[in-house]
């Protein structure tokens, strides 16, 4: 699938679940990644916190191997079956979940182990200030925001210096600020650690910007993986680009801004399009993902129409699928377009005929 | 006579509910948390003194604990004592009653916290006991106090089973609640009603000192 590199992780698993309620669930993970933050995005069910429990120890793998900067965690063929306090893998859970019963310095002195109490207030403060938390050490964490639960618990994770660490969507509570801050604390805190990171997330612009490999999950499985710039601009399958959310996926160059209109203007390449205002500095560059259902499509010019974008091309492709197909359409920057099979013939869809694609400013969404 | 009744009565309770405590907290603990064969049957098995009425629990004792019990025997025979018609047999009696109560409260208490927490703390290196004591029983505790509290009542008002297995002898085996039945038998009637006073102040005086103990903030980090 990938080429192995050891420095990051380097797992192969099958992991079944048969919870008491619902389906059992079967996670078929196999990926190597290399040292830096690996990204595990995908849809909600596809198995990410399967994954991460897997890694962390706390569910038992059917079989396979776990590797985690070069450390043999977990591998079935040797018998190797590391107990989650000899794992040294830190956790960093969605809510924190720091422990309500100690102060933000007793949560992050907890892992420091059998030293003299001075010495693990030392070292707790001292993980507190890579976070930027020193002066919320006395703090209870019913007192603090959701981004320094968060800070605490990265510090809690970190200060007793594991050999990997697992975040489970630990931003998505968060404001954007705080959300990019904290992005840019945990960079910082992945150099100086030097230890593997394993972020989840469903925030694609997050795991472009944080990201050394993304892998990309989908019911179980893993469909890509590779650098997030390459995975996000060309997703290898249909279960890459489902996940990611969109089937269109452009980079522009911002061309104009209406603040008073609410819209901006964005060359895509050859085809300028209208979008919601964008945050971004004219003649930067933008990636932007579109829907294939978002996007209507007419044999004939249309007039009248709310839709901001009416583009001319022509088909340059129609692939028919069991539902639906999916109809190539070059302006000459190519869309993809998903119609019913009964559209195709009441239309007479066929290759080169010309066709008009009307789509809403709002349809675009930024990705990066 | 009343005063050994009342001494009895507390010191028996104490001491069951010390070992109903924690023989219950774990096994509630074990319930919450573990997936084990035979689960749902041990855990049916810890519940029936709370449905058998309190005589049947009683019987049941006698026949494992007395002079010709399954244990009773080997342990006289060994011994040349026997738990029955004993202040022991008090504990025994008392702590029997009771533990199905602290199970339930345990389980329901852990089951309640996050097993992540547990998962974190094990993620930072510690050991289950360590797990156990710092983090899961904090974060229980109110659930298990109130179990605790709830033992305390159960064994201080334990009648049936303590008739049973201990008897109702004045001065040796009489705790409160008997001393009490007997007052009523033979007419005392003042006696009666001093006794019951004195239980209900035992149990309010419980209740008051268990709930300093259940505001947060009140026990050490």
């Amino acid at each position: 699938m990938s080429v192995r590199r050891a420095e990051g992780f380097d797992v192969d698993v099958v992991v079944r679940r048969r919870p008491r309620r619902g389906d059992p669930f079967v996670l078929q993970a196999e990926f190597g990644t290399g040292a830096g933050i690996t990204v595990v995005f995908g849809p909600s069910g596809a198995g990410k916190s399967t994954l991460l429990m897997a890694i962390l120890g706390a569910i038992a793998p059917h079989s396979g191997r776990i590797v985690t900067g070069g450390r043999t965690l977990y591998d079935s063929a040797s018998g190797t079956d590391l107990a989650v306090r000899h794992r040294r893998v830190g956790i960093v859970f969605q809510d924190a979940l720091l422990f309500p019963h100690l102060d933000v310095a007793g949560n992050v002195a907890f892992g420091l182990g059998a030293t003299p109490r001075e010495e693990r207030r030392r070292g707790a403060l001292a993980a507190l200030d890579t976070v930027g938390a020193r002066e919320i050490a006395d703090l209870m964490p019913a007192e603090l925001s959701g981004g320094q639960r968060q800070r605490v618990a990265l510090a809690r994770a970190l200060a007793p210096g594991p050999s990997a660490l697992l975040l489970d969507e630990p931003f998505s509570a968060l404001d954007a600020p705080s959300r990019k801050a904290l992005g840019e604390t945990l960079l910082d805190l992945q150099r100086s650690a030097g230890v593997p990171f394993l972020h989840v997330t469903h925030d694609l612009g997050e795991a472009v910007r944080l990201g050394s490999d993304l892998v990309v999950l989908d019911a179980g499985r893993v469909v890509q993986v590779g650098p997030p710039q390459r995975v996000v601009a060309a997703p290898a399958a249909e279960a890459t680009a489902r996940a990611i959310g969109t089937e269109n996926l452009f980079t522009g160059v911002v061309r104009a801004h209406f603040p008073d209109r609410g819209y901006s203007e964005v060359d895509l390449g050859g085809t300028v399009v209208e979008t919601g205002l964008l945050d971004v500095a004219l003649g930067r560059s933008v990636a932007l993902g579109l829907r294939a259902e978002d996007i209507l499509l007419a044999v004939e010019r249309v007039r009248g129409t709310s839709a901001r974008n009416v583009l001319a091309g022509s088909i340059a492709e129609l692939s028919s699928g069991t539902a639906s197909v999916e109809i190539r359409v070059a302006t000459p920057v190519v869309f993809r377009v998903v119609v019913t099979h009964e559209a195709v013939e009441q239309l007479g869809l066929a290759r080169g005929l010309a066709v008009h694609l009307l789509i809403k400013a709002h349809a675009f969404h930024r990705l990066l | 006579m009343i005063l050994h009744a009342l001494r009895l009565s507390l010191m028996a309770s104490a001491l069951a509910t010390a070992v109903v405590a924690i023989a219950g907290t774990l096994t509630g603990w074990l319930l919450a948390r573990r997936e084990f064969r035979g689960r749902e049957f041990l855990d049916a098995l810890l519940n029936l003194p709370l449905v058998l009425p309190p005589t049947v629990t009683g019987y049941y004792l006698l026949v494992v604990l007395g002079r010709g019990g399954l244990i009773g025997s080997p342990l006289y025979r060994a011994t040349g004592w026997s738990v029955t018609f004993t202040w022991a047999a008090c504990v025994v009696a008392g702590a029997v009653m009771a533990f199905p109560l602290m199970v339930r409260a345990a389980r329901v208490a852990f089951e309640e916290t996050d097993a992540r927490h547990e998962i974190a703390a094990a993620s930072l290196g510690r050991g289950w006991l360590s797990t156990f004591v710092f983090v899961s029983l904090p974060l229980a505790r109110r659930g298990l106090i109130a179990g605790v509290i709830l033992s305390f009542a159960r064994s201080v008002g334990e009648f049936g089973a303590t008739l049973m297995l201990a008897g109702n002898i004045p001065g040796r085996t009489q705790t409160l609640p008997l001393a009490i039945y007997d007052a009523v038998i033979s007419g005392q009637d003042r006696t009666a009603m001093w006794l019951a006073v004195m239980l209900t102040a035992v149990s309010v005086a419980v209740m008051l000192a268990a709930g300093r103990l259940g505001r947060p903030g009140s026990t050490s980090r």
